[in-house]
């Protein structure tokens, strides 16, 4: 790797224009990757390492990497990190540059899908379920209501996701 | 008609970089009553001081106003330069176009260089009218106090001592010794704790100019450099020290069982008991806020009688003593004696505190088995609970993995943003002890970072690894509870960038060092700043590393920010110095900025006098009225009642209505 400051300014505040705005307060301690369940997981760009690719201006290196997408925003990265980088937000702002340059990973795309027609990002027909403990086949949600998936429909359409031309 | 002589200072670029020097010197010359504008790219350095000099001495100047830096490191240096060229130092004035300008406009030269000509013209108004002012004298009582009995208050208690002068040492334990009495080995020669420090707690004690008053706390402290009353509580230790032999009869036959300090809350101690076995002096007391009045023997109360034998019924810890140096019939006073001291300098040395384990909630402070450093240096310790021998404190059995956890409530924006920079190390010591006795257990370190910097301390970390301990970069991030008293250790390594989990007997908590609680109370008796950190403030974080703002008040070791011991006796032997400085002088000078009472204009209100935070004024006769009166010697020239006087009576020298009205008429042309 070579050392490029103009990549490095140009990573940074990519990612605080997302969002992580104190990826910058970042020691490298590591406590965020100590229990981040995705590290654990076998996702290797996450957190620590995430954050330390960013820092040496690797935003274009891992832009295809599909690690950022197994975040579960747990948030107990946020809760140790001992200098107030808020590692999850670096994450976020990742994967919103991510999906701007529409790398997405394909797993993210069914859940976005879901969001856009039934409200859901993750949905799983509930009917047979419900019938068996004798509550109303359909749940009060919007998956059952065409009225307010249409309004998730135009907040979705009026947000940068609608911007992205998926749906 | 005032002769003012002005002198810009480049300061390198620190001023010239960003102010317009050669445009305020400019402007300064056309200034009323300004006959010389000059500049010099250091006016501190002996060509600048020359200059201001030669312009005194060929009678060209009687007023001069530098605008440079702060009057705070270089007032000194510039109001010589004057006194030398034969120039009452008073009809000095500092500009201070650096900290106050250059340093924080940066990034607006235009602005700078702009406020820099109000800055110079507000100090040629008050130039204007200075007037000469006269320094006094006064004696100074040759002794000091030395606040805290640990290692710090030790070595400088020692050093003033040797060089002659009577020195109080207070101490608000029973014994001196401080938290260097319960490690037990120190870095990085492994040397002993207690064989190194009891001669120094021995000699100190028995050094013919030193008083120890330990069970002792500061009550109140006023007077000034040269002359400070102190009130000192030696607080009720329901024991006649006079007789008592420390033979700790009493400790054993007391029934009331409390959680001992000294052993870090490990084992239990009693309510009368000897702080520890060195303990110097070696001394009971009782512990009476736990002592359960055994036998109805509150304390000042007659004994009952026995109907059969008709003797008295006496407490245990009475009858026990060989000495008869408790009486439980004596009205013991519960707040002790008040011993008043005088002395010309004081010593502040009263040390730290580490944060206990219940902070931390992601390392399962509920376990037994997480314990801070200091109790497991009290495991360690021969005259620990466990004597010595490495057991856990769940089952007493011994560990098999032994996990040590680094910068917990350090270098953390939840707890402190500071290093407290001795814990790697003595990490590492303990590490090293604990393998040397065991070579079989598996001892596994997690840092951020190790840091050893400091004479023979890397050497001793990275013979740490050759011995055989693992040590992983990567702050571990939380503690699980276990069946069997184990605890999971969720870690991570940094160069292999792969989580670690493994299971652990025994976790250490390398805890964070902060001032004590009780640091607040006795800051404010002495006037005492705090830093951002949260510690003593120092005068000057370079230069003035054992002064403070308060003249004639020092300090030394861990109050001050922490440090190792080395680091703590080096800064005790300073401040000892330092402290002697004004009782080898004999004398002290009073700065003649301080405020004046005209009486004739006085209408003896009396606001004033509460006002004053050094007490300094009173009420006193003049021509038959009341009229405030203030004490020289005492006042500090902080100016509140100045400002508070409704008769415009009093004056602060060096800071008068014409001076300051001066300046902000320049402020606001």
């Amino acid at each position: 790797m070579i050392i490029d400051q103009k990549k490095i300014d140009e990573a940074i505040e990519t990612v605080i224009g997302y969002g992580g705005e104190h990826i910058r307060n970042c020691v490298q301690c590591g406590a965020c990757s100590a229990v981040c369940p995705g590290v654990k997981a076998g996702f290797p760009l996450l957190c620590r390492s995430l954050i330390r690719q960013l820092l040496n201006g690797q935003l274009e290196e891992i832009i295809e990497d599909s690690s950022s997408w197994a975040c579960q925003s747990c948030s107990r990265c946020t809760e140790i990190c001992p200098r107030g980088v808020r590692p999850q937000e670096v994450v976020f702002a990742f994967r919103r540059y991510q999906a701007n340059q529409l790398a997405f990973s394909t797993s993210s795309i069914t859940s976005q899908m879901n969001l856009f027609q039934t409200g859901h990002a993750v949905f799983v027909d509930p009917k047979e379920a419900r019938k068996k403990v004798g509550l109303p086949e359909e749940p009060p949600t919007s998956a059952y209501d065409e009225a307010a998936q249409k309004e998730i429909q135009t907040l979705i359409n009026n947000s940068p996701m609608g911007e992205l031309g998926l749906f | 008609m005032a002769k003012v002589g002005v002198y810009v200072c480049h300061c390198g670029t620190n001023i010239a970089g960003v102010i317009d020097v050669e445009a305020v010197r400019d402007y300064a010359s056309g200034l009323p009553d300004v006959v010389i504008a000059r500049k010099d790219l250091f006016m501190c350095s002996d060509s600048g001081q020359e200059m201001i000099k030669k312009d005194i001495k060929d009678g060209l100047v009687d007023r001069v106003v530098v605008a440079a830096c702060t009057p705070r490191t270089h007032e000194p240096i510039f109001r010589a330069a004057c006194e030398k060229a034969g120039l009452n130092k008073y009809l000095f004035e500092m500009a201070n176009i650096r900290d106050q300008n250059s340093w924080v406009h940066g990034h607006d030269h235009a602005g700078a260089t702009a406020k820099a000509l109000k800055i110079v013209a507000s100090a040629v108004g008050k130039a204007r009218n200075l007037e000469p002012l006269e320094e006094k004298f006064v004696p100074v009582t040759d002794a000091a106090l030395v606040i805290g009995g640990g290692i710090g208050g030790i070595s400088a208690a020692l050093e003033l001592a040797r060089m002659g002068h009577k020195t109080y040492l207070v101490e608000k334990e029973p014994s001196i010794g401080g938290v260097m009495a319960q490690l037990d080995k120190t870095f990085p020669t492994n040397d002993c704790s207690a064989c190194i420090l009891t001669p120094k707690m021995v000699e100190v004690y028995n050094h013919p100019n030193i008083v120890a008053l330990t069970y002792s706390e500061v009550d109140d402290v006023s007077g000034y450099i040269g002359n400070f009353n102190v009130k000192v509580r030696r607080k009720q230790a329901y024991v006649d020290w006079v007789k008592c032999t420390g033979c700790g009869d009493c400790a054993s036959k007391c029934p009331a069982k409390v959680p001992d300090r000294f052993n870090a809350g490990l084992s239990e101690r009693r309510a009368a008991y000897i702080m520890f076995p060195q303990a110097v002096p070696k001394k009971a007391v009782i512990d009476i806020d736990n002592c359960l009045n055994c036998a109805g023997r509150e304390i000042g109360t007659e004994p009952k009688v026995n109907a059969k034998t008709g003797k008295p019924i006496l407490a245990p810890c009475e009858k026990a003593c060989p000495a008869q140096a408790i009486d439980r019939s004596i009205a013991h006073d519960p707040q002790g004696e008040i011993v008043e001291i005088q002395v010309g300098s004081i010593v502040v040395a009263t040390g730290f505190q580490v944060m206990e384990k219940d902070w931390f909630k992601e390392m399962a402070p509920a376990s037994p088995n997480v314990i801070t450093a200091l109790q497991l240096e009290r495991i360690i310790s021969a005259t620990g609970p466990s004597e010595g021998k490495l057991t856990r404190p769940s089952d007493h059995e011994k560990p098999h993995v032994i996990s040590f956890l680094s910068c917990m409530g350090s270098r953390d924006e939840h707890f402190h943003s500071y290093c407290s920079r001795v814990c790697c190390m003595y990490m590492i010591k303990q590490a090293r002890l604990l393998k040397e006795k065991y070579p079989d257990l598996v001892i596994n370190m997690h840092f951020i970072d190790v840091r050893s910097a400091g004479k023979g301390y890397d050497e001793y970390y990275t013979g740490a690894r050759a011995m055989g301990i693992n040590i992983f970069k990567g702050k571990v991030g939380g503690l699980e509870m276990l069946p069997g008293d184990k605890l999971r250790v969720l870690a991570y390594d940094m160069e292999g960038a792969t989580p670690i989990e493994y299971e652990s007997d025994l976790v250490v908590l390398a805890t964070a060092i902060e001032l004590p609680g009780d640091a607040v109370s006795l800051a404010q008796k002495l006037g005492l700043q705090f830093c951002g950190s949260n510690f003593f403030r120092e005068l000057h974080p370079k230069l003035g590393p054992v002064e403070t703002a308060v003249e004639g008040l020092f300090l030394a070791g861990c109050c001050q920010g922490p440090k190792d011991i080395p680091d703590t006796v080096s800064q005790a032997k300073g401040a000892a110095a330092a402290a002697a400085v004004p009782l080898s002088q004999g004398q002290v000078k009073i700065e003649p900025i301080i405020s004046e009472v005209h009486p004739e204009q006085c209408s003896g209100c009396g606001i004033c006098a509460p006002l004053c935070p050094y007490h300094a004024i009173s009420l006193d006769d003049y021509g038959g009225h009341p009229r405030a009166k203030i004490e020289m010697s005492a006042c500090k020239g902080c100016g509140v009642c100045a400002s508070a006087c409704p008769s415009a009576a009093i004056v602060l020298h060096g800071y008068e209505d014409t001076q300051i009205f001066a300046q902000i008429e320049a402020l606001t042309a």
